[in-house]
C-alpha cells in the first residue's frame, strides 16, 4: 500500500506548491490526480517518485520511507524521453542492466510484443511515431515490474486519436500484473477512462479539493450516460476547486465544450 | 513475406545509392582538376613561364623527387609527430577541464574567466615566450600546438556537458543510476557528438599552429619545407608540401570522423545524401 502523509512541498524561491496531501492507495488501485494548472499535481507525483522529495510529510510504500527513486515505483514521463543512442530494445531493457543478458533479452521481448512493436526492437528512437515513442517508454518503465506506475500527463502531447488509443493499451498492459497506477492529467475524459478514484485538486498552495469514485464497470462506454455524469461531477469539482460561479446551465455548455482539454 | 515483396526496388535503390557514392564526390574534382589541366596547357604553350606558379606535371615531379630521397616521408613524420603529441596533450587538458568546468558551476566561475582571457590572446603571440621557457626545439613546438588544441576541446566539451538534456539525466535518476553510471550512460554519449566535432576543430588548428611553430624555425618537417622552399626559391617544393599538408590534414580529419562514426549512427540529424 501507497501512503502519502501529509506531503508538502515548499520550493527554495518560497513558491508553496503544496500544502499537506494525504491519500491511500491500495496495491492495485487506479488514482487519477487532476486539477488546474498550478495546482501541484506534477510536484505531488515528482514527491512519490522520489525525483523532488516533499519537504513536509513522508511517503511510505510497504512500510518503507520514499526519499529518493525507488526500485518499486516507475515513472512515465509526458515526452517519452527515450535515451536517442539506444536502440528501442535497450532503452526497453534500460532498467534492467544488473540482471544476467539472456532473462534481459527475453523480457525487453515479451515486453515490445505486448506493446505491439515487436518489429521496431533494433530501430533508433528518432524512426518511431510519438505513439510509438511512447509506448516504448510504457515498456521500459514496466520491464522492472514496478509496484506503483506513476504517470504525468502521459499521454496530452499525443493526437486525440492517438491517446484514446493509448489510454485503453495502458488498461491492457495494467491487467497483466496489476500495479497500482497514479495518474496525473488534465484530460477530464482521460481520467474517468482509467481511474477507480479521482483526485480533484486545487491551487495556492495544492491541495486535494474533491474525491470522486469512479464506480464503472471497465471497459468504459465514453458514450454512456453514465459516464457522462460522472464527467459533471468532475467538471463541476474542478469549477468550485478553482473558485469559479457554480456551473449554470449555460456555463456548463462552454465547460463542456472545452472539457476535453481541461489546463 | 514483406521484405521480400520490396527487395527488388530496394536493391535497385542501394545500387543506385552506389553508383551515387562514387560520382557525388567525384563532381567536387571536375573544378580543380579542370583549372589545373588548363594551367599546365598554358605553361606548356608557352604562354606563361610558370617558374612561380609551377604546373601540376612539375609539381607531381617536385613531390616525387622529395619522396624519393625519403625527405617529404621524415618531414611529413616529423610533423605529423608534432601534431600528434600537441594534439594528445590538448585534447586531455581540454577534455578534463572542460568537464569540470561544464560539470561544477564552482570550478567555472573560478576558472573560466581566466581561460578566456588566455583565449582571447593570438595564440601565434605565444611563440616567443615559449622558445624562452621551452627552447627552440620540441618542447616548445608541442606546447604551441598543445594551446591551439586546448581551447575549442575545452569550449566544446564545457558546452555540451553544460547542455545535456536534464531530462535525459532524470531518466537516469528514476533508474536509480550510480554517479558513474550516470556519466558512463548518459552523460557521456549525450556529449559525444559535440566532442567530436571539437576534437575535428582542435586538430584543425593543431595543423594550423604546427606550421606556425615550423616557420619559426626548424629543421625539419613540413614547415621546414615551406620556408626552405622560399629561401631556396623552389615554389615547386612550398606547393609539394601545402598538397602533403592537405592531404595529412584531411587524412586525419578522417580518421577522427571514420573513428566516431559508429558511436553517433543515432543522431538525428539532416543527411543530405
Amino acid at each position: 500500500m501507497l501512503v502519502l502523509d501529509h506531503i508538502g512541498k515548499t520550493y527554495p524561491n518560497g513558491v508553496h506548491a503544496l500544502g499537506g496531501v494525504s491519500l491511500e492507495v491500495e496495491l492495485g488501485e487506479i488514482v487519477a490526480v487532476i486539477g488546474g494548472s498550478g495546482c501541484g499535481k506534477s510536484t505531488l507525483l515528482r514527491a512519490i517518485a522520489g525525483l523532488d522529495p516533499a519537504s513536509e510529510g513522508t511517503v511510505i510504500l510497504d512500510g518503507e520511507r520514499i526519499a529518493a527513486p525507488h526500485e518499486k515505483i516507475g515513472i512515465i514521463f509526458q515526452e517519452p524521453r527515450l535515451l536517442p543512442w539506444l536502440k528501442v530494445a535497450d532503452n526497453v531493457g534500460f532498467g534492467l542492466n544488473h540482471r544476467p543478458k539472456s532473462e534481459r533479452a527475453e523480457r525487453v521481448a515479451v515486453a515490445l510484443r505486448r506493446v505491439g512493436l515487436a518489429d521496431k526492437a533494433s530501430v533508433w528512437p528518432r524512426e518511431l511515431s510519438g505513439g510509438q515513442a511512447q509506448r516504448v517508454a510504457i515498456a521500459r518503465a514496466l520491464v522492472p515490474r514496478p509496484e506503483v506506475l506513476l504517470l504525468d500527463e502521459p499521454f496530452s502531447a499525443l493526437d486525440a486519436f492517438t491517446r484514446t488509443d493509448l489510454q485503453d493499451h495502458l488498461l491492457d498492459l495494467w491487467a497483466d500484473a496489476k500495479p497500482t497506477l497514479i495518474v496525473v492529467t488534465h484530460d477530464v475524459d482521460e481520467a474517468i477512462v482509467l481511474a477507480d478514484r479521482i483526485m480533484v485538486m486545487c491551487p495556492r498552495p495544492g491541495r486535494i479539493f474533491d474525491e470522486i469514485g469512479v464506480d464503472l464497470p471497465r471497459p468504459r462506454d465514453r458514450q454512456s450516460a453514465a459516464f457522462d455524469f460522472v464527467k459533471r461531477r468532475v467538471l463541476a469539482a474542478l469549477d468550485r476547486s478553482l473558485n469559479r460561479a457554480p456551473a449554470g446551465v449555460e456555463d456548463e455548455q462552454t465547460a463542456e465544450a472545452g472539457a476535453a482539454m481541461w489546463w | 513475406m514483406t521484405l521480400a515483396a520490396e527487395g527488388s526496388p530496394a536493391q535497385e535503390r542501394s545500387a543506385a545509392s552506389r553508383r551515387a557514392r562514387f560520382i557525388r564526390p567525384a563532381l567536387g574534382l571536375i573544378v580543380p582538376v579542370t583549372l589545373a589541366l588548363a594551367w599546365e596547357v598554358i605553361v606548356r604553350l608557352g604562354w606563361a613561364s610558370g617558374r612561380l606558379a609551377p604546373p601540376p606535371s612539375v609539381i607531381f615531379q617536385t613531390f616525387a623527387d622529395l619522396a624519393r630521397t625519403g625527405e617529404l616521408q621524415r618531414d611529413t613524420l616529423v610533423t605529423l609527430g608534432r601534431v600528434a603529441a600537441g594534439f594528445a596533450l590538448g585534447a586531455a587538458t581540454g577534455t578534463v577541464v572542460g568537464a569540470v568546468t561544464g560539470y561544477s558551476a564552482l570550478l567555472r566561475r573560478l576558472l573560466d574567466p581566466s581561460l578566456q582571457g588566455l583565449r582571447a590572446i593570438p595564440s601565434i603571440a605565444w611563440i616567443p615566450l615559449f622558445i624562452l621557457w621551452l627552447g627552440i626545439f620540441e618542447a616548445s613546438k608541442v606546447t604551441l600546438i598543445a594551446v591551439g588544441v586546448f581551447f575549442p576541446v575545452y569550449l566544446g566539451v564545457m558546452g555540451a556537458i553544460q547542455s545535456v538534456d536534464r531530462k535525459l539525466v532524470e531518466v537516469g535518476r528514476a533508474f536509480r543510476l550510480s554517479d558513474f553510471e550516470m556519466v558512463r550512460r548518459i552523460l557521456l554519449p549525450a556529449v559525444l557528438p559535440a566532442y567530436v566535432i571539437s576534437l575535428r576543430s582542435g586538430l584543425g588548428l593543431g595543423w594550423m599552429f604546427v606550421v606556425a611553430a615550423e616557420l619559426m624555425g626548424a629543421s625539419e618537417g613540413l614547415g621546414y619545407l615551406l620556408i626552405d622552399g622560399q629561401q631556396l626559391g623552389k615554389p615547386a617544393e612550398i606547393i609539394a608540401a601545402i598538397v602533403a599538408f592537405a592531404i595529412v590534414g584531411k587524412a586525419t580529419d578522417w580518421l577522427i570522423a571514420l573513428a566516431a562514426a559508429p558511436f553517433l549512427r543515432w543522431e538525428d540529424v539532416v543527411r543530405h545524401e
